[in-house]
């Protein structure tokens, strides 16, 4: 077990949990000391504004939006703002780089980027973050987590990965190079779809992926645990990323740099 | 849910039964993960962890999940 030095320690300075995309947000700063309230607070606001609107842009459960009304064919991607060429260009490189098993133009119902949005929403809100000068910051988008710095000076956030047999507990403890996003499908159910099926279909218990965005970490995660293990191998030549999977039967596998700490 | 601290240490995490609407967890959630949350959090704290990767839950379920109750802790 590693203790932190308290002397050393940054302490949480802020703490905010927002509903959004369906789920909680966490936003967590860390510092040896508060901020001017003045300094802080447009800068948080603005950080969940960006939560908030790109769910606006990119829910798929809302009819409203731009990419419910592309999957209609109401709105071409020509005519789409920017983000959305943003996402797209996105989805290419985690195509691309999964080899095929993430792929949101074989979804049922059309194009859906559902499996990279949370990931690049909070990344996004992370990187607004920055500005706040402060030692450390994350964004918790339900489990998956853009974060930079440290609890304390040249210190890696340590990140629980939980257990997919048992998910209020720990199966590993991972020391996050800033990104780290994990799939399964054990809080929601058979919603992973195999795109070379189009059916519901997942190859292990749970997947993570680390790295140093955590759109295309998202992305990974979703293509790693419906891909299963024999995919690991998608990290021989993408530098900067690793990935863990653990298995149903419980067993772990991890990419060579997987940088897996004691629990 | 409800976090007695004490000296910086978390000493009893209780958390109330949650109506979440249906959620096919919940039930078991009420019986049997509450107690397992209570001491999961505590373990986890002196894992020194500032977060949890996990499957998404939605929004009822952040209430029962671990990074909810690490949250409270003031990780």
């Amino acid at each position: 077990m590693t203790t932190p030095d308290s002397a050393l320690a940054y302490r949480r300075i802020f703490h905010h949990e927002e509903h959004v995309m369906g789920t909680v947000v966490t936003l967590d700063l860390f510092d040896e000391s508060m901020p001017p309230k003045w300094t802080l607070t447009p800068i948080v606001e603005e950080a969940i504004g960006v939560l908030h609107a790109a769910d606006e842009m990119f829910s798929t459960w809302k009819d409203t939006s731009c990419i419910s009304r592309i999957r209609r064919g109401e709105l071409s991607l020509d005519d789409a703002p920017v983000e959305i060429s943003i996402v797209l260009e996105r989805c290419r490189k985690a195509r691309e780089t999964s080899r095929g098993w993430f792929d949101p133009w074989a979804m049922p119902g059309g194009f859906d980027p559902t499996g990279l949005v949370k990931g690049w929403a909070a990344q996004q809100s992370l990187n607004v973050l920055q500005r706040a000068d402060v030692k450390g910051a994350i964004v918790n988008a339900a489990g998956d987590i853009a974060s930079f710095g440290g609890p304390q000076m040249d210190q890696r956030f340590r990140i629980g990965i939980a257990d997919p047999a048992h998910p209020q507990q720990l199966a590993c403890v991972v020391e996050t190079p800033g990104a780290i996003a994990t799939s399964g499908t054990y809080e929601r159910g058979a919603h992973l779809i195999d795109p070379h099926s189009g059916l519901p279909a997942t190859r292990a218990a749970s997947a993570t992926v680390v790295g140093t965005d955590l759109s295309l970490a998202d992305a990974l995660a979703t293509a790693l645990v419906i891909a299963g293990k024999q995919a690991l191998t998608m990290f021989n030549d993408l530098s900067d990323y690793e990935g863990l999977v653990i298995a149903d039967d419980g067993t772990f596998h991890m990419s060579p740099g997987f940088p897996i700490a004691k629990l | 849910m409800k976090v007695t601290v004490s000296k910086a240490k978390i000493t009893k995490v209780s958390i109330a039964a949650i109506d979440d609407g249906g959620n096919p967890r919940s039930v078991s959630i009420d019986q049997y993960a509450i107690p397992i949350l209570q001491q999961e959090a505590l373990r986890a704290q002196s894992a020194n962890i500032q977060g949890v990767s996990g499957a998404s839950y939605t929004s009822a379920g952040f209430a029962q999940s671990l990074q909810s109750a690490l949250s409270l802790l003031g990780l």
